[in-house]
Protein backbone atom coordinates (compact mmCIF):
# COMPACT_ATOMS: atom_id res chain seq x y z
CA UNK A 1 0.00 0.00 0.00
CA UNK A 2 2.17 2.69 1.08
CA UNK A 3 5.13 1.57 -1.49
CA UNK A 4 1.80 2.28 -4.18
CA UNK A 5 1.52 5.75 -2.92
CA UNK A 6 5.41 6.44 -3.13
CA UNK A 7 4.91 5.60 -6.58
CA UNK A 8 1.75 7.39 -7.70
CA UNK A 9 3.25 10.18 -6.07
CA UNK A 10 6.27 9.82 -8.14
CA UNK A 11 3.31 9.70 -11.13
CA UNK A 12 2.11 12.94 -9.78
CA UNK A 13 5.44 14.55 -9.98
CA UNK A 14 6.32 13.56 -13.36
CA UNK A 15 3.29 14.26 -14.70
CA UNK A 16 3.60 18.00 -13.39
CA UNK A 17 4.80 19.96 -16.50
CA UNK A 18 5.92 23.99 -17.43
CA UNK A 19 2.94 25.70 -17.17
CA UNK A 20 2.36 27.58 -20.63
CA UNK A 21 2.51 31.21 -21.05
CA UNK A 22 -1.43 32.47 -21.48
CA UNK A 23 -1.20 34.08 -25.00
CA UNK A 24 -3.49 36.58 -26.45
CA UNK A 25 -5.87 34.15 -28.14
CA UNK A 26 -6.90 35.62 -31.65
CA UNK A 27 -10.16 33.92 -31.59
CA UNK A 28 -12.48 33.55 -29.10
CA UNK A 29 -14.90 30.73 -29.11
CA UNK A 30 -16.55 30.63 -26.09
CA UNK A 31 -17.09 32.27 -22.68
CA UNK A 32 -18.24 30.86 -19.87
CA UNK A 33 -20.29 33.64 -17.29
CA UNK A 34 -21.62 32.53 -13.81
CA UNK A 35 -24.52 34.87 -13.39
CA UNK A 36 -27.30 35.53 -16.14
CA UNK A 37 -26.37 39.46 -16.25
CA UNK A 38 -22.96 38.88 -17.09
CA UNK A 39 -24.27 36.42 -19.35
CA UNK A 40 -26.50 38.66 -20.99
CA UNK A 41 -24.34 42.03 -21.26
CA UNK A 42 -21.39 39.59 -22.60
CA UNK A 43 -23.76 38.20 -25.50
CA UNK A 44 -24.55 41.78 -26.21
CA UNK A 45 -20.49 42.43 -26.50
CA UNK A 46 -19.79 39.47 -28.79
CA UNK A 47 -22.59 39.13 -30.65
CA UNK A 48 -24.05 36.28 -32.19
CA UNK A 49 -20.71 33.74 -33.38
CA UNK A 50 -19.12 33.41 -29.88
CA UNK A 51 -20.39 30.55 -27.84
CA UNK A 52 -21.36 32.09 -24.00
CA UNK A 53 -22.75 29.98 -21.57
CA UNK A 54 -23.81 30.79 -18.52
CA UNK A 55 -23.64 29.14 -15.25
CA UNK A 56 -26.40 29.81 -12.95
CA UNK A 57 -29.47 30.03 -14.50
CA UNK A 58 -33.33 31.57 -13.94
CA UNK A 59 -34.21 31.42 -10.20
CA UNK A 60 -30.76 30.51 -9.05
CA UNK A 61 -29.04 31.77 -5.71
CA UNK A 62 -24.92 32.18 -6.77
CA UNK A 63 -24.96 32.04 -2.79
CA UNK A 64 -25.56 28.46 -2.85
CA UNK A 65 -24.84 27.36 -6.07
CA UNK A 66 -22.96 23.98 -6.90
CA UNK A 67 -21.40 22.85 -10.00
CA UNK A 68 -22.23 20.16 -12.11
CA UNK A 69 -19.95 17.80 -13.85
CA UNK A 70 -21.02 19.85 -17.54
CA UNK A 71 -20.55 23.10 -15.87
CA UNK A 72 -16.47 21.88 -15.05
CA UNK A 73 -16.24 20.79 -18.78
CA UNK A 74 -17.62 24.20 -20.03
CA UNK A 75 -15.15 25.84 -17.76
CA UNK A 76 -12.14 23.83 -18.60
CA UNK A 77 -13.21 24.51 -22.40
CA UNK A 78 -13.69 28.49 -22.13
CA UNK A 79 -11.48 30.53 -23.79
CA UNK A 80 -12.34 33.31 -20.98
CA UNK A 81 -14.33 32.92 -17.94
CA UNK A 82 -16.41 36.56 -16.51
CA UNK A 83 -17.41 36.20 -13.14
CA UNK A 84 -18.86 39.21 -10.75
CA UNK A 85 -16.47 39.03 -7.88
CA UNK A 86 -16.64 40.80 -4.45
CA UNK A 87 -17.35 36.69 -3.27
CA UNK A 88 -20.91 36.81 -4.99
CA UNK A 89 -19.72 33.47 -6.13
CA UNK A 90 -18.33 32.18 -2.76
CA UNK A 91 -15.64 29.71 -2.85
CA UNK A 92 -16.12 29.65 -7.04
CA UNK A 93 -14.42 33.11 -6.84
CA UNK A 94 -11.56 31.62 -4.90
CA UNK A 95 -10.70 28.94 -7.76
CA UNK A 96 -11.33 31.62 -10.54
CA UNK A 97 -8.53 33.76 -9.21
CA UNK A 98 -5.81 31.30 -9.05
CA UNK A 99 -6.87 30.52 -12.57
CA UNK A 100 -5.80 33.25 -13.61
CA UNK A 101 -2.57 31.68 -14.31
CA UNK A 102 -3.96 29.68 -16.85
CA UNK A 103 -6.76 31.26 -18.75
CA UNK A 104 -8.35 34.45 -19.32
CA UNK A 105 -10.36 35.85 -15.97
CA UNK A 106 -12.40 38.94 -16.20
CA UNK A 107 -13.83 40.58 -13.30
CA UNK A 108 -16.80 42.39 -14.14
CA UNK A 109 -16.16 43.99 -10.22
CA UNK A 110 -12.78 45.50 -11.25
CA UNK A 111 -14.68 47.93 -13.71
CA UNK A 112 -15.16 49.61 -10.45
CA UNK A 113 -13.24 51.89 -8.02
CA UNK A 114 -13.14 51.26 -4.59
CA UNK A 115 -15.11 54.32 -3.55
CA UNK A 116 -18.13 52.71 -5.36
CA UNK A 117 -18.41 50.15 -3.55
CA UNK A 118 -20.80 49.78 -0.81
CA UNK A 119 -19.50 48.33 2.52
CA UNK A 120 -21.20 48.32 5.41
CA UNK A 121 -18.98 46.56 7.65
CA UNK A 122 -15.57 47.95 9.21
CA UNK A 123 -13.70 45.02 7.85
CA UNK A 124 -11.87 45.43 4.71
CA UNK A 125 -13.25 43.49 1.77
CA UNK A 126 -16.58 42.75 2.70
CA UNK A 127 -18.24 44.75 0.31
CA UNK A 128 -22.04 44.42 -0.81
CA UNK A 129 -21.38 42.31 -4.41
CA UNK A 130 -24.54 43.48 -5.63
CA UNK A 131 -23.39 46.02 -8.37
CA UNK A 132 -26.17 45.28 -11.12
CA UNK A 133 -28.78 47.41 -9.36
CA UNK A 134 -26.58 50.54 -9.71
CA UNK A 135 -27.80 50.86 -13.98
CA UNK A 136 -24.92 53.45 -14.27
CA UNK A 137 -22.34 51.92 -12.07
CA UNK A 138 -23.34 48.07 -14.07
CA UNK A 139 -22.84 50.34 -17.46
CA UNK A 140 -19.05 50.66 -16.00
CA UNK A 141 -18.42 47.32 -15.18
CA UNK A 142 -19.98 45.95 -18.59
CA UNK A 143 -17.43 48.65 -20.47
CA UNK A 144 -14.54 47.15 -18.40
CA UNK A 145 -15.52 44.02 -19.70
CA UNK A 146 -15.66 44.75 -23.17
CA UNK A 147 -12.21 46.77 -22.87
CA UNK A 148 -10.72 43.39 -21.68
CA UNK A 149 -12.29 40.96 -24.27
CA UNK A 150 -11.19 43.69 -26.78
CA UNK A 151 -7.57 43.46 -25.79
CA UNK A 152 -7.68 39.63 -25.94
CA UNK A 153 -8.88 39.54 -29.17
CA UNK A 154 -7.67 40.16 -32.78
CA UNK A 155 -8.06 43.31 -33.99
CA UNK A 156 -10.93 42.36 -36.59
CA UNK A 157 -13.07 41.17 -33.81
CA UNK A 158 -11.75 43.60 -31.39
CA UNK A 159 -13.29 46.45 -33.18
CA UNK A 160 -16.34 44.49 -33.54
CA UNK A 161 -16.27 44.31 -29.35
CA UNK A 162 -15.75 47.82 -28.88
CA UNK A 163 -18.56 48.83 -31.38
CA UNK A 164 -20.77 46.35 -29.61
CA UNK A 165 -19.88 47.90 -26.29
CA UNK A 166 -20.31 51.15 -27.08
CA UNK A 167 -23.86 50.88 -28.36
CA UNK A 168 -24.73 47.78 -24.82
CA UNK A 169 -23.45 50.48 -22.46
CA UNK A 170 -25.42 53.63 -24.45
CA UNK A 171 -28.47 51.45 -23.83
CA UNK A 172 -27.13 50.99 -20.23
CA UNK A 173 -27.15 54.82 -19.86
CA UNK A 174 -30.59 55.21 -21.46
CA UNK A 175 -32.07 52.71 -18.99
CA UNK A 176 -30.20 54.88 -16.11
CA UNK A 177 -32.69 57.73 -16.90
CA UNK A 178 -35.85 56.19 -17.77
CA UNK A 179 -35.42 54.75 -14.23
CA UNK A 180 -34.65 57.74 -12.71
CA UNK A 181 -37.57 59.24 -14.71
CA UNK A 182 -39.90 56.24 -13.17
CA UNK A 183 -38.01 56.45 -10.05
CA UNK A 184 -38.67 60.14 -9.72
CA UNK A 185 -42.91 59.41 -9.79
CA UNK A 186 -42.06 58.33 -5.96
CA UNK A 187 -42.32 61.27 -3.15
CA UNK A 188 -39.34 61.11 -1.87
CA UNK A 189 -40.77 60.19 1.49
CA UNK A 190 -42.03 57.52 -0.23
CA UNK A 191 -38.83 55.64 -1.33
CA UNK A 192 -38.34 53.05 1.16
CA UNK A 193 -37.81 49.51 -0.14
CA UNK A 194 -38.16 46.37 1.88
CA UNK A 195 -36.69 43.29 0.86
CA UNK A 196 -36.17 39.55 2.03
CA UNK A 197 -32.40 40.09 1.95
CA UNK A 198 -29.71 42.63 1.76
CA UNK A 199 -29.62 42.82 -2.16
CA UNK A 200 -30.67 46.56 -3.27
CA UNK A 201 -28.10 48.43 -1.42
CA UNK A 202 -26.60 49.90 -4.76
CA UNK A 203 -30.52 50.70 -6.21
CA UNK A 204 -30.87 52.55 -2.90
CA UNK A 205 -27.98 54.44 -3.44
CA UNK A 206 -27.88 55.37 -6.91
CA UNK A 207 -32.10 55.90 -6.94
CA UNK A 208 -31.81 57.84 -3.64
CA UNK A 209 -34.23 54.88 -1.78
CA UNK A 210 -33.53 53.69 2.06
CA UNK A 211 -33.36 49.98 1.98
CA UNK A 212 -34.00 47.78 4.85
CA UNK A 213 -33.46 43.87 4.28
CA UNK A 214 -34.83 41.27 6.90
CA UNK A 215 -31.80 39.08 6.13
CA UNK A 216 -28.21 40.10 5.68
CA UNK A 217 -26.25 39.94 2.48
CA UNK A 218 -25.62 36.33 2.47
CA UNK A 219 -29.34 34.66 1.92
CA UNK A 220 -28.06 31.18 4.71
CA UNK A 221 -27.79 33.61 7.43
CA UNK A 222 -30.90 33.71 9.50
CA UNK A 223 -33.19 36.30 10.34
CA UNK A 224 -33.82 36.98 14.45
CA UNK A 225 -36.97 37.86 15.94
CA UNK A 226 -36.20 41.20 16.86
CA UNK A 227 -35.63 41.79 13.78
CA UNK A 228 -38.67 40.78 12.47
CA UNK A 229 -40.45 42.86 15.19
CA UNK A 230 -37.81 45.93 14.53
CA UNK A 231 -39.24 45.51 10.63
CA UNK A 232 -42.58 45.42 11.18
CA UNK A 233 -42.10 48.45 14.02
CA UNK A 234 -40.61 50.46 11.12
CA UNK A 235 -43.19 49.62 8.87
CA UNK A 236 -45.84 50.94 10.88
CA UNK A 237 -44.06 53.98 11.66
CA UNK A 238 -43.26 54.67 8.45
CA UNK A 239 -46.67 54.06 7.09
CA UNK A 240 -45.16 51.82 4.05
CA UNK A 241 -48.00 50.35 1.51
CA UNK A 242 -45.66 47.32 -0.02
CA UNK A 243 -42.61 44.81 0.79
CA UNK A 244 -41.30 43.05 -1.94
CA UNK A 245 -40.17 39.14 -2.63
CA UNK A 246 -37.13 37.97 -4.26
CA UNK A 247 -36.78 35.38 -6.99
CA UNK A 248 -34.11 33.78 -5.38
CA UNK A 249 -35.36 33.76 -2.12
CA UNK A 250 -38.47 32.17 -0.61
CA UNK A 251 -40.92 34.55 0.46
CA UNK A 252 -42.30 32.66 3.70
CA UNK A 253 -39.87 35.48 5.87
CA UNK A 254 -41.36 38.31 4.41
CA UNK A 255 -45.15 36.97 4.76
CA UNK A 256 -44.06 36.88 8.94
CA UNK A 257 -43.57 40.73 8.29
CA UNK A 258 -47.04 41.46 6.70
CA UNK A 259 -48.64 39.24 9.10
CA UNK A 260 -47.23 41.36 12.03
CA UNK A 261 -48.41 44.56 10.15
CA UNK A 262 -51.66 43.30 10.34
CA UNK A 263 -51.81 42.84 13.97
CA UNK A 264 -50.90 46.35 14.89
CA UNK A 265 -53.73 47.46 12.40
CA UNK A 266 -51.21 48.17 9.28
CA UNK A 267 -52.05 47.33 6.18
CA UNK A 268 -49.06 46.05 4.39
CA UNK A 269 -48.70 44.47 0.88
CA UNK A 270 -46.43 42.10 -0.49
CA UNK A 271 -46.00 44.34 -4.01
CA UNK A 272 -44.83 41.72 -6.20
CA UNK A 273 -41.79 39.58 -7.33
CA UNK A 274 -38.99 41.38 -7.83
CA UNK A 275 -35.07 39.87 -9.55
CA UNK A 276 -32.38 40.15 -7.34
CA UNK A 277 -29.26 37.50 -7.46
CA UNK A 278 -30.79 35.93 -10.70
CA UNK A 279 -32.88 36.98 -13.85
CA UNK A 280 -36.40 35.71 -15.15
CA UNK A 281 -36.71 32.51 -17.77
CA UNK A 282 -34.74 33.10 -21.10
CA UNK A 283 -37.76 33.33 -23.30
CA UNK A 284 -39.08 36.24 -21.45
CA UNK A 285 -38.15 39.72 -21.54
CA UNK A 286 -36.93 39.29 -17.33
CA UNK A 287 -34.91 36.82 -18.82
CA UNK A 288 -32.71 39.87 -20.08
CA UNK A 289 -31.06 42.34 -17.68
CA UNK A 290 -32.83 45.58 -19.16
CA UNK A 291 -36.06 43.85 -18.81
CA UNK A 292 -35.38 42.71 -15.43
CA UNK A 293 -34.33 46.04 -14.28
CA UNK A 294 -37.40 47.45 -15.77
CA UNK A 295 -39.62 45.19 -14.40
CA UNK A 296 -38.22 45.49 -10.97
CA UNK A 297 -38.40 49.26 -11.28
CA UNK A 298 -42.07 48.97 -12.74
CA UNK A 299 -43.26 46.79 -9.35
CA UNK A 300 -41.38 49.06 -7.11
CA UNK A 301 -43.24 51.93 -7.95
CA UNK A 302 -46.39 51.05 -8.51
CA UNK A 303 -46.16 49.14 -5.30
CA UNK A 304 -44.89 51.98 -3.25
CA UNK A 305 -47.86 54.88 -4.89
CA UNK B 1 -7.61 14.14 -17.57
CA UNK B 2 -10.39 15.93 -15.25
CA UNK B 3 -11.57 12.42 -14.96
CA UNK B 4 -8.82 10.91 -13.58
CA UNK B 5 -8.18 13.72 -11.34
CA UNK B 6 -11.43 13.69 -9.97
CA UNK B 7 -10.93 9.91 -9.13
CA UNK B 8 -8.16 9.73 -7.72
CA UNK B 9 -8.93 13.16 -5.16
CA UNK B 10 -12.21 11.33 -4.40
CA UNK B 11 -10.66 7.80 -3.85
CA UNK B 12 -7.60 9.20 -1.74
CA UNK B 13 -10.45 10.83 0.61
CA UNK B 14 -12.20 8.08 0.12
CA UNK B 15 -9.97 5.48 1.37
CA UNK B 16 -8.98 8.21 4.38
CA UNK B 17 -12.75 8.28 5.30
CA UNK B 18 -13.49 4.79 5.40
CA UNK B 19 -9.99 4.00 7.41
CA UNK B 20 -11.27 6.50 10.66
CA UNK B 21 -15.13 5.71 9.67
CA UNK B 22 -14.46 2.09 10.26
CA UNK B 23 -13.01 2.71 13.76
CA UNK B 24 -16.04 5.59 14.69
CA UNK B 25 -18.77 2.96 13.50
CA UNK B 26 -17.20 0.38 16.13
CA UNK B 27 -17.02 2.91 18.84
CA UNK B 28 -20.42 4.02 18.05
CA UNK B 29 -19.66 7.27 16.81
CA UNK B 30 -20.39 7.48 13.28
CA UNK B 31 -22.24 11.46 13.66
CA UNK B 32 -18.57 12.84 14.74
CA UNK B 33 -18.06 13.72 11.21
CA UNK B 34 -21.78 16.02 10.71
CA UNK B 35 -20.76 17.41 13.92
CA UNK B 36 -17.91 18.50 12.85
CA UNK B 37 -19.43 19.96 9.96
CA UNK B 38 -21.54 22.48 11.85
CA UNK B 39 -19.58 23.15 15.10
CA UNK B 40 -16.75 24.56 12.75
CA UNK B 41 -18.93 27.78 12.04
CA UNK B 42 -17.80 29.72 15.10
CA UNK B 43 -14.19 28.95 14.80
CA UNK B 44 -14.65 29.81 11.08
CA UNK B 45 -16.97 33.28 12.58
CA UNK B 46 -13.65 34.22 14.96
CA UNK B 47 -10.97 33.16 12.46
CA UNK B 48 -12.64 35.96 10.02
CA UNK B 49 -13.07 37.86 12.96
CA UNK B 50 -9.35 38.43 13.72
CA UNK B 51 -7.46 37.82 10.56
CA UNK B 52 -10.70 40.21 8.89
CA UNK B 53 -10.23 37.99 5.80
CA UNK B 54 -11.98 35.29 3.68
CA UNK B 55 -9.29 33.44 2.57
CA UNK B 56 -8.74 29.64 3.06
CA UNK B 57 -6.27 29.06 5.33
CA UNK B 58 -7.26 31.14 8.35
CA UNK B 59 -10.44 29.42 7.63
CA UNK B 60 -8.80 26.45 7.50
CA UNK B 61 -7.28 27.22 10.93
CA UNK B 62 -10.12 28.33 12.68
CA UNK B 63 -11.95 25.23 11.51
CA UNK B 64 -9.45 22.80 12.63
CA UNK B 65 -9.31 24.25 16.11
CA UNK B 66 -13.16 24.27 16.24
CA UNK B 67 -12.99 20.57 15.30
CA UNK B 68 -10.57 19.34 17.98
CA UNK B 69 -12.61 21.08 20.36
CA UNK B 70 -15.71 19.60 19.05
CA UNK B 71 -13.98 16.00 20.04
CA UNK B 72 -12.53 17.42 23.63
CA UNK B 73 -16.22 18.60 24.18
CA UNK B 74 -18.07 15.47 23.32
CA UNK B 75 -15.72 13.15 25.38
CA UNK B 76 -16.05 15.21 28.09
CA UNK B 77 -19.82 15.38 28.31
CA UNK B 78 -19.79 11.51 27.76
CA UNK B 79 -17.57 10.72 30.35
CA UNK B 80 -17.91 13.18 32.82
CA UNK B 81 -21.69 13.33 33.20
CA UNK B 82 -22.21 9.72 31.93
CA UNK B 83 -24.16 10.55 29.29
CA UNK B 84 -24.76 8.39 25.88
CA UNK B 85 -22.26 8.99 23.18
CA UNK B 86 -25.16 10.39 20.42
CA UNK B 87 -26.63 12.81 23.02
CA UNK B 88 -23.62 14.47 23.70
CA UNK B 89 -22.49 14.55 20.18
CA UNK B 90 -26.08 15.71 19.90
CA UNK B 91 -25.67 18.41 22.44
CA UNK B 92 -22.09 19.62 21.62
CA UNK B 93 -22.61 20.37 18.01
CA UNK B 94 -25.97 21.91 18.02
CA UNK B 95 -24.46 24.52 20.97
CA UNK B 96 -21.47 25.33 18.80
CA UNK B 97 -23.50 25.78 15.32
CA UNK B 98 -25.47 27.69 17.54
CA UNK B 99 -22.92 30.03 18.98
CA UNK B 100 -21.34 30.20 15.42
CA UNK B 101 -25.00 31.63 14.16
CA UNK B 102 -25.09 33.78 16.73
CA UNK B 103 -21.19 35.51 16.36
CA UNK B 104 -22.31 35.81 13.17
CA UNK B 105 -25.37 37.93 13.59
CA UNK B 106 -23.66 39.48 16.78
CA UNK B 107 -20.68 40.58 14.33
CA UNK B 108 -20.56 39.99 10.58
CA UNK B 109 -24.40 39.97 9.51
CA UNK B 110 -23.36 42.18 6.67
CA UNK B 111 -20.57 39.58 5.59
CA UNK B 112 -20.87 36.59 3.84
CA UNK B 113 -19.71 34.24 6.14
CA UNK B 114 -20.73 30.43 6.23
CA UNK B 115 -19.43 27.17 5.88
CA UNK B 116 -20.40 26.57 2.63
CA UNK B 117 -19.32 29.96 1.15
CA UNK B 118 -16.01 30.61 2.87
CA UNK B 119 -14.84 26.54 3.80
CA UNK B 120 -16.41 23.77 1.76
CA UNK B 121 -14.69 22.73 -1.65
CA UNK B 122 -16.20 21.26 -4.09
CA UNK B 123 -15.09 17.94 -6.22
CA UNK B 124 -16.10 19.64 -9.68
CA UNK B 125 -13.33 22.17 -9.08
CA UNK B 126 -10.81 19.74 -8.60
CA UNK B 127 -9.14 19.97 -11.69
CA UNK B 128 -9.51 23.83 -11.55
CA UNK B 129 -7.28 24.34 -8.80
CA UNK B 130 -3.72 23.60 -10.00
CA UNK B 131 -0.40 24.41 -7.56
CA UNK B 132 1.51 26.19 -9.53
CA UNK B 133 5.06 26.92 -8.09
CA UNK B 134 6.87 29.91 -8.51
CA UNK B 135 9.01 29.40 -11.44
CA UNK B 136 5.73 28.63 -13.10
CA UNK B 137 5.39 24.45 -12.54
CA UNK B 138 2.37 22.88 -13.04
CA UNK B 139 2.49 20.29 -10.24
CA UNK B 140 -1.05 19.49 -11.36
CA UNK B 141 -4.45 20.05 -8.75
CA UNK B 142 -3.18 20.83 -5.18
CA UNK B 143 -5.97 18.76 -3.90
CA UNK B 144 -4.48 15.72 -4.82
CA UNK B 145 -1.40 16.83 -2.90
CA UNK B 146 -3.66 17.47 0.20
CA UNK B 147 -5.35 14.48 -0.15
CA UNK B 148 -2.08 12.12 -0.52
CA UNK B 149 -0.43 14.01 2.02
CA UNK B 150 -3.00 12.78 4.54
CA UNK B 151 -3.73 9.62 3.48
CA UNK B 152 -0.39 8.90 3.97
CA UNK B 153 -0.36 10.39 7.28
CA UNK B 154 -3.30 8.35 8.64
CA UNK B 155 -1.69 4.85 7.26
CA UNK B 156 1.31 5.58 9.27
CA UNK B 157 -1.18 6.24 12.47
CA UNK B 158 -2.89 3.21 11.95
CA UNK B 159 0.46 1.05 10.89
CA UNK B 160 1.68 2.39 14.24
CA UNK B 161 -1.25 2.51 16.53
CA UNK B 162 -3.39 -0.52 15.38
CA UNK B 163 -2.44 -2.30 18.39
CA UNK B 164 -3.69 0.49 21.26
CA UNK B 165 -6.41 1.76 18.12
CA UNK B 166 -7.31 -2.00 18.23
CA UNK B 167 -8.01 -2.77 22.21
CA UNK B 168 -9.46 0.43 23.04
CA UNK B 169 -12.19 0.47 20.51
CA UNK B 170 -12.89 -3.16 21.44
CA UNK B 171 -12.17 -3.50 25.42
CA UNK B 172 -11.57 -0.76 27.20
CA UNK B 173 -11.63 -2.15 30.48
CA UNK B 174 -8.96 -4.67 29.58
CA UNK B 175 -6.94 -2.26 27.43
CA UNK B 176 -6.94 -0.33 31.20
CA UNK B 177 -5.79 -3.21 32.80
CA UNK B 178 -2.62 -3.94 30.78
CA UNK B 179 -2.21 -0.57 31.50
CA UNK B 180 -2.59 1.15 27.70
CA UNK B 181 -3.59 4.84 27.75
CA UNK B 182 -7.07 4.88 26.84
CA UNK B 183 -7.66 8.48 26.72
CA UNK B 184 -4.44 8.53 24.62
CA UNK B 185 -5.95 6.61 21.96
CA UNK B 186 -9.08 8.22 22.06
CA UNK B 187 -7.63 11.63 21.77
CA UNK B 188 -5.46 10.52 19.06
CA UNK B 189 -7.86 9.20 17.18
CA UNK B 190 -10.30 12.21 17.50
CA UNK B 191 -7.34 14.38 16.69
CA UNK B 192 -6.64 12.70 13.48
CA UNK B 193 -10.89 12.59 12.68
CA UNK B 194 -11.24 16.51 13.13
CA UNK B 195 -8.15 17.21 11.04
CA UNK B 196 -8.83 14.83 8.23
CA UNK B 197 -12.72 15.73 7.81
CA UNK B 198 -11.69 19.24 8.48
CA UNK B 199 -8.97 19.43 5.33
CA UNK B 200 -11.73 17.20 3.42
CA UNK B 201 -14.33 19.93 3.90
CA UNK B 202 -11.90 22.14 2.28
CA UNK B 203 -11.26 20.03 -0.71
CA UNK B 204 -14.11 18.14 -2.06
CA UNK B 205 -16.95 19.19 0.25
CA UNK B 206 -19.06 18.41 3.41
CA UNK B 207 -21.77 16.07 2.62
CA UNK B 208 -19.89 13.76 0.65
CA UNK B 209 -16.96 13.64 3.79
CA UNK B 210 -19.93 12.55 6.09
CA UNK B 211 -20.99 10.30 3.27
CA UNK B 212 -17.99 8.32 3.03
CA UNK B 213 -17.02 8.25 6.61
CA UNK B 214 -19.66 6.08 7.81
CA UNK B 215 -21.16 4.49 4.69
CA UNK B 216 -18.03 2.26 3.18
CA UNK B 217 -17.34 1.48 6.34
CA UNK B 218 -21.32 0.73 7.45
CA UNK B 219 -20.92 -1.52 3.97
CA UNK B 220 -18.22 -3.22 5.39
CA UNK B 221 -18.69 -4.39 8.69
CA UNK B 222 -22.35 -6.08 7.30
CA UNK B 223 -19.84 -8.71 5.89
CA UNK B 224 -16.87 -8.71 8.03
CA UNK B 225 -15.92 -9.25 11.75
CA UNK B 226 -11.98 -8.81 11.40
CA UNK B 227 -11.02 -5.34 11.38
CA UNK B 228 -8.09 -5.50 9.34
CA UNK B 229 -10.92 -6.72 6.69
CA UNK B 230 -13.47 -3.84 7.86
CA UNK B 231 -10.37 -1.43 7.06
CA UNK B 232 -9.34 -2.78 3.91
CA UNK B 233 -13.11 -3.38 2.41
CA UNK B 234 -13.98 -0.29 3.59
CA UNK B 235 -11.11 1.54 1.70
CA UNK B 236 -12.42 -0.86 -1.54
CA UNK B 237 -16.01 0.06 -1.22
CA UNK B 238 -14.83 4.18 -0.95
CA UNK B 239 -12.97 3.84 -4.03
CA UNK B 240 -15.82 2.00 -5.79
CA UNK B 241 -18.19 5.08 -4.81
CA UNK B 242 -15.88 7.24 -6.40
CA UNK B 243 -15.40 5.67 -9.53
CA UNK B 244 -19.06 4.86 -9.94
CA UNK B 245 -20.30 7.86 -8.39
CA UNK B 246 -18.16 10.33 -11.04
CA UNK B 247 -19.68 8.41 -13.99
CA UNK B 248 -23.09 8.66 -12.53
CA UNK B 249 -22.69 12.21 -12.73
CA UNK B 250 -21.42 12.11 -16.35
CA UNK B 251 -24.27 10.37 -17.24
CA UNK B 252 -27.16 12.72 -15.53
CA UNK B 253 -24.68 15.91 -15.42
CA UNK B 254 -25.25 16.28 -12.18
CA UNK B 255 -23.48 17.32 -8.87
CA UNK B 256 -20.69 14.70 -8.72
CA UNK B 257 -20.14 14.99 -4.78
CA UNK B 258 -23.93 14.17 -4.56
CA UNK B 259 -23.69 11.12 -7.25
CA UNK B 260 -20.47 9.56 -5.24
CA UNK B 261 -22.54 9.64 -2.08
CA UNK B 262 -25.92 8.24 -3.41
CA UNK B 263 -23.73 5.13 -5.20
CA UNK B 264 -21.90 4.85 -1.76
CA UNK B 265 -25.64 4.52 -0.93
CA UNK B 266 -26.49 1.67 -3.58
CA UNK B 267 -23.36 -0.46 -2.67
CA UNK B 268 -24.65 -0.31 0.98
CA UNK B 269 -27.94 -1.12 -0.07
CA UNK B 270 -27.22 -3.60 -2.16
CA UNK B 271 -24.53 -5.71 0.20
CA UNK B 272 -27.67 -5.47 2.68
CA UNK B 273 -30.09 -7.37 -0.01
CA UNK B 274 -27.69 -9.78 -1.32
CA UNK B 275 -26.86 -10.42 2.42
CA UNK B 276 -30.85 -10.44 3.71
CA UNK B 277 -31.24 -12.92 0.36
CA UNK B 278 -28.26 -15.44 1.45
CA UNK B 279 -29.37 -15.27 5.04
CA UNK B 280 -32.86 -16.59 3.95
CA UNK B 281 -31.36 -19.13 1.31
CA UNK B 282 -29.13 -20.64 4.35
CA UNK B 283 -32.09 -21.32 6.42
CA UNK B 284 -34.15 -22.90 3.49
CA UNK B 285 -31.43 -25.08 3.49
Amino acid sequence: MKTKLIYSLFILALLSCKVEDKQASTSIKTIVCTTGMLGDAVEHIVGPNVEVITLMGPGVDPHLYKATQGDLKSLTNADVIVYNGLHLEGKMGEIFEKLEKQKHIIVAAEGLTEEEYINNTEFQGAQDPHIWFDVALWSKAVQHIGTELAQLSSDSLAITFKTNTKSYTAQLLQLNTSVQQEVNKLDSSKRILITAHDAFGYFGRAYNFKVRGLQGISTTSEYGLKDVSDLVNYIVHNEIKAVFVESSVSEKSLQAVVEGCLQKGHQVKIGGQLYSDAMGDAETVEGTYIGMVQHNVKTIVEGLQ
Amino acid sequence: MEAFWIILVGSLIAVSCALLGSYLILRKMAMVGDAISHAVLPGIVIAYLLSGSRETLPMLIGAAALGVLTTVIIELFHKKSNLQMDASIGITFTWLFAIGIILISLFAGQVDLDQDCVLYGEIAYVPLDLWITDSGYNMGPRTVWIASGLLLLLLLFIWKGYRGLFITTFNEEFAKALGIGVAFWHYALMGAVSLTTVISFESVGAILVVALLIVPPATAYLITTDLKKMLLLSSIFGILSAIGGYYLAVLINGSIAGAIASVAGLLFLSVWVTGLVKNRAFKLN
